[in-house]
């Protein structure tokens, strides 16, 4: 694998390519799931690699197509496993709003074992965004879902980022999702990355045949 | 009519394991409790209650780390880990209560050596069923709970124990029932203090089997009930 990327504080990126291509490799070298074989990871002046920073100091927020909530809490209980157990009011309000923006109000006190999957992804934008991260890590996390529950994720991840202003990469292959949130985009084939800029200047001249056909709508 | 069958037979398979419990049962001279046997029955009580008590305690603040450390281990290292913790469950009881007590030097016949004991034919039991309880914890769950800023002991203690929690009281109940009807190796390394397994066979040798049957029974009931229920309910709950 052969990556180079730089985002700026407040942006948003997106990694597009085929399925295999490496995409998701790159966002959990960067969370720490996966270590690197070599090169660097580095962010807001710390590094991550090398040598392997703890993931508990990275302040990142990551999110997969399986938001892995932890079974024997409930969906408020994940939701505010990153915070203090003594928590602000602020903190209580700032979790009110993430709740309700989701439309987590319902299963609010429900094991998180017993809700469905739409709920347990909205669940988990909301666990990453508890705690306010300063760069967001999105791994097809619309994945499965049906257009409505896209739509609102999608709505609500717009509103959060204008509020906490955080970076973020977003992994999807689909460039519709892409293209909403991230105005830049870099395309990832064989573990490489093989054309990157603006949306406009890579629809212009997709480097390829398979990148030109996963450009085009269904 | 072949399904019938097979339960028929497996109703005589549970009512032949069952069979030896109908001894408390069998009519034999009175129950014998004078003093001569209630004093040391009831001495054997409390040292194989405190000692194992005891015992339990060292092998969970020793076993538990191992077996995270173990659980997070490569094949291979595994491999290597569950060799010796094998060794020490495979060991005969005598050969190893001989082992220990030449080790042990003069501490034999001791409460030190009684607990030590039953450290060694307990805790392999304990590993390895704290490793397989922990092997059920996703490691992935641990990574996200320290993507959301929790250090390794609080991951631990929110996370991985939770979850692991009724494995490791399934694997602390065998160690305990193992520990507390250990019999061949407390004998060469702990005659005295005498816990009940030593007692009843004391008791027997000594006055027969009307003083046996009292202590027997308590011994059932220290043993049993606890590691019993704890399995049913991993049996229900298996992803509590």
């Amino acid at each position: 694998m052969d990556v180079h990327l730089e985002l700026e504080s407040g942006g948003c990126f997106a990694l597009f390519g085929a399925s295999g291509s490496g995409k998701s490799t790159v966002l959990s070298c960067i969370a720490g799931i996966e270590q690197p074989d070599d090169g660097f990871v580095r962010w807001d002046g710390l590094s991550f690699y090398p040598p392997p920073l703890p993931l508990h100091l990275r302040g990142v927020g990551y999110l997969t197509q399986d938001p892995h909530l932890f079974p024997h809490l409930t969906v408020e209980q994940n939701i505010a496993f990153g915070l203090a157990a003594a928590r602000s009011r602020a903190e209580s309000e700032w979790l009110e709003r993430l709740r309700d923006s989701l439309g987590l109000a319902d299963i609010w006190k429900a094991a998180a074992s017993q809700i469905s999957g739409g709920q347990a992804r909205r669940a988990g934008v909301a666990r990453m965004l508890a705690r306010r991260p300063p760069l967001v890590l999105l791994d097809e996390p619309f994945n499965g879902l049906d257009r409505q529950l896209r739509r609102e994720l999608l709505e609500a991840l717009e509103v959060w980022r204008r509020e906490i202003g955080f970076s973020m990469i977003v992994v999807d292959h689909e460039s519709e999702i892409l293209e909403r949130l991230c105005s830049s985009v870099a395309v990832i084939a064989q573990g490489r990355i093989v054309q990157q800029g603006s949306w406009a200047a890579v629809r212009a001249a997709p480097i390829d045949r398979v990148l030109d056909n996963l450009l085009r709508p269904l | 009519m072949r399904s019938k069958l097979a339960r028929a037979a497996a109703v005589l398979f549970a009512l032949a394991l069952l069979y030896p419990l109908s001894g408390l049962f069998t009519q034999i001279r009175s129950w014998r409790w004078d003093a001569d046997v209630s004093g040391p029955s009831l001495a054997s009580i409390r040292v194989s209650l405190g000692l194992t008590s005891l015992a339990m305690l060292i092998v969970v603040v020793l076993g538990t780390p191992a077996a995270v450390y173990i659980a997070r281990r490569g094949v291979h290292e595994r491999l290597w880990w569950q060799a010796v913790f094998l060794l020490s469950i495979l060991l005969p009881p005598l050969a190893l209560g001989i082992l220990l007590s030449i080790t042990f030097g003069r501490v034999t016949n001791t409460p030190a050596a009684f607990v030590g004991t039953q450290v060694y034919v307990s805790i392999g039991y304990y590993v390895l069923g704290a490793v397989a309880a922990f092997d059920g914890v996703p490691t992935i769950l641990e990574k996200h709970a320290a993507l959301l800023g929790q250090p390794p002991t609080a991951v631990f203690w929110r996370v991985t124990f939770p979850l692991a929690r009724l494995g490791l009281a399934v694997a602390l109940s065998v160690a305990w029932v193992r520990a507390l009807g250990e019999f061949g190796a407390v004998v060469v390394t702990a005659y005295y203090p005498s816990g009940m397994p030593v007692q009843l066979w004391v008791n027997l040798q000594s006055f027969g089997l009307p003083a046996v049957m009292p202590l027997l029974l308590i011994f059932l009931i220290t043993a049993l009930p606890l590691p019993w229920a704890v399995h049913l309910l991993a049996q229900r709950r298996p992803h509590a």
